[in-house]
């Protein structure tokens, strides 16, 4: 190839690349800058960018009259424990079965990767939603806490058991000698030493709980107190008020959508790892 | 002697107990959470249960239903098939190309990586929302774009006809995967061994042969499973079109998903009616099921005939 026509080539590959990260960050750009204007402007003039009076009122409001206050802290509580779950469900089990030695591992652990395929999605909402019920559990997000972290998230499972078997089992063979049993060398040693399984586990864990919408969304149909931001923004819409607050509505958008975007920016190499993880091994 | 030796097999069997122990509250909630509920909808799909009160053995009487009279039901269905393999056609080659640029040996390519996978992070709710504000029907920002570069003299209402409301759909869907499968492909690019391209590039191959004849066999079998997470990710759509159309104009955008949630907790002006959505999840489940079985036949038969 000449150098020209290869300068060319090489111009080009920039300038489509440019034009989707144009496509990719217009929609998150136009949120923001919406959420500053006032419900007048983004009904009549919603085709000019920049708003023509900034009005912080938005934020204020939102957080104050429309509640996004009570949705944030929902929100913040459901990923918070969702989080530690997931460290400790997929840190647990991908230990056992990478070094346990029990009959039926094997089967047991095909078993569960088997969800991949009998994952129905939302079919299976109001069935979860019953079940939660019996034990009173139907009305708040300790059921969707609860659901998500026991009904084990096949990838991470896959990323832990991947990472833990990597570990050399000299390490834990020094410590069985010494005499630590097989939960002590998972709190002691094992544990401490999946720092970078944790953090990818953790990000990926707060990914979903933060967008997560149907279910916690059944679980609090009738609570509009328990609401995480992505259901209480869902919430605004519906009601009858949805024509006179889209400016509420998307100040609450952005206030859901700064902490995920701060922390892709600042984690992106665990979000990418991590997202990926599963399509190669599976 | 023998003592020490009791004292090694209590010792194992102590720690198999402890490996298991550690596994069983996720097993038991894996079972529950996972499996009770196929059960569930097994056992009301044959019942006319409203979800209060007691559920009454109708036989096939559900069924009869589906397949003679709902119409919006198989509407939904195939709306849901025509969004899927729209935006797929559209979003894996794009994907590809995309992938195939950020696998240049080009400066700054990272950041076009970082900044294009973006999207996969956001809630689909959220993105719903957000485009059917950016296609909203006489101000959006679209229709002030289009007739800013003057390929439109009115505005368009896009939410006014199915057609142009599916489209918005598999806009937003586009959006929503285009990175995260880019980056798929993108890394099997990269696990393609370099020697390959410089015997070819000897042998004279160049560009797009070299794409066809080495870098879409090498990289055949993780494409195969990025595309059939792709399908049946795009089959289960749910929430995105809740908040995008949530199925308007007059319920004609509604997909499977959202069909079948609205008739079991009776949203949009439906009926609480568990026993026969029941009877629709069984029958969207086991399609589901007979699409992943002929995928997965299917692209065999394809490896097959590359080998």
């Amino acid at each position: 190839m000449g150098k020209v026509k290869k300068n060319i080539f090489n111009a080009l590959v920039y300038l489509i690349l440019a034009l989707f990260f144009v496509i990719s960050f217009f929609p998150v750009f136009f949120t923001f800058m919406s959420s500053f204007k006032s419900n007048l402007e983004v009904l009549t003039t919603g085709n000019t960018l920049i708003p023509k009076h900034f009005v912080l009122e938005n934020y204020t409001k939102a957080w104050q009259a429309a509640d996004f206050s009570t949705y944030t802290k929902n929100s913040v509580f459901l990923s918070f424990f969702c989080v530690i779950g997931a460290i400790l469900s997929s840190t647990m089990c991908g230990y056992a079965f990478s070094r346990g030695k029990f009959k039926g591992k094997e089967i047991i652990f095909y078993f569960m990767i088997s969800s991949m395929f009998v994952s129905l999605g939302s079919l299976t909402l109001y069935p979860l939603l019953m079940i939660m019920k019996t034990v009173h559990l139907n009305k708040s997000l300790w059921g969707v806490i609860i659901i998500r972290v026991f009904g084990m998230n096949v990838t991470n499972l896959f990323i832990a058991r991947g990472f833990i078997t990597s570990i050399p089992q000299e390490i834990d063979e020094a410590a069985k000698i010494d005499g630590c049993s097989f939960f002590g060398i998972y709190r002691r040693i094992i544990f401490p030493l999946c720092k970078p399984l944790v953090a990818t586990v953790a990000i990926l864990a707060f990914r979903s709980a933060w967008n997560d919408y149907m279910l916690p969304m059944v679980f609090t149909m009738t609570n509009t107190s328990r609401m995480p931001l992505v259901v209480g923004i869902m919430h605004l819409k519906s009601s009858g008020e949805a024509a006179s607050s889209w400016n509420l509505m998307l100040a609450g958008t952005a206030i859901s959508l700064i902490p995920m975007i701060l922390i892709y920016i600042g984690f992106n190499r665990f979000f990418i790892s991590g997202m990926t993880a599963g399509a190669v091994k599976g | 002697m023998k003592k020490e030796q009791q004292r090694k097999v209590r010792r194992i069997k102590s720690d198999n107990m402890q490996a298991f122990l550690m596994i069983l509250p996720f097993l038991a909630g894996f079972i529950l959470f996972s499996y009770v509920p196929i059960i569930y909808i097994l056992r009301y799909a044959f019942t006319d249960y409203n979800g209060f009160g007691e559920s009454n053995f109708t036989g096939l009487q559900n069924f009869v239903r589906v397949f003679q009279r709902d119409h919006d039901f198989w509407q939904s269905l195939a709306n849901t098939v025509i969004l899927s393999a729209g935006k797929l056609l559209v979003e894996i080659p794009l994907a590809l190309l995309l992938a195939v640029l950020l696998n240049k040996k080009l400066k700054g390519l990272s950041f076009f990586r970082v900044t294009l996978f973006m999207p996969a992070v956001i809630s689909a709710v959220i993105i719903g929302l957000v485009f059917s504000l950016l296609f909203a029907s006489y101000n959006g920002m679209i229709n002030g774009i289009l007739q800013n570069i003057g390929l439109i003299e009115k505005p368009i209402n896009w939410f006014k006809t199915k057609p142009k409301a599916m489209l918005i759909l598999g806009i937003a869907s586009v959006w929503q995967n285009y990175g995260i499968n880019m980056i798929f492909f993108l890394m099997a690019l990269q696990s393609i061994p370099e020697e390959l391209y410089d015997c070819a590039s000897i042998d004279g191959a160049t560009g797009i042969k070299r794409f066809f004849k080495i870098t879409l066999p090498m990289i055949a079998p993780i494409f195969q499973s990025i595309l059939l997470m792709a399908i049946v990710g795009s089959l289960k759509v749910c929430d995105l079109v809740l908040a995008c159309t949530n199925g308007q104009p007059g319920g004609t955008t509604e997909v499977v998903m959202t069909y079948i949630y609205k008739s079991f907790f009776g949203k949009s002006g439906r009926n609480i009616e568990v026993g026969y959505a029941s009877s629709m999840a069984l029958i969207t489940a086991i399609f589901l099921g007979i699409v992943t079985v002929i995928y997965l036949k299917a692209t065999k038969r394809l490896k097959d005939l590359e080998v």
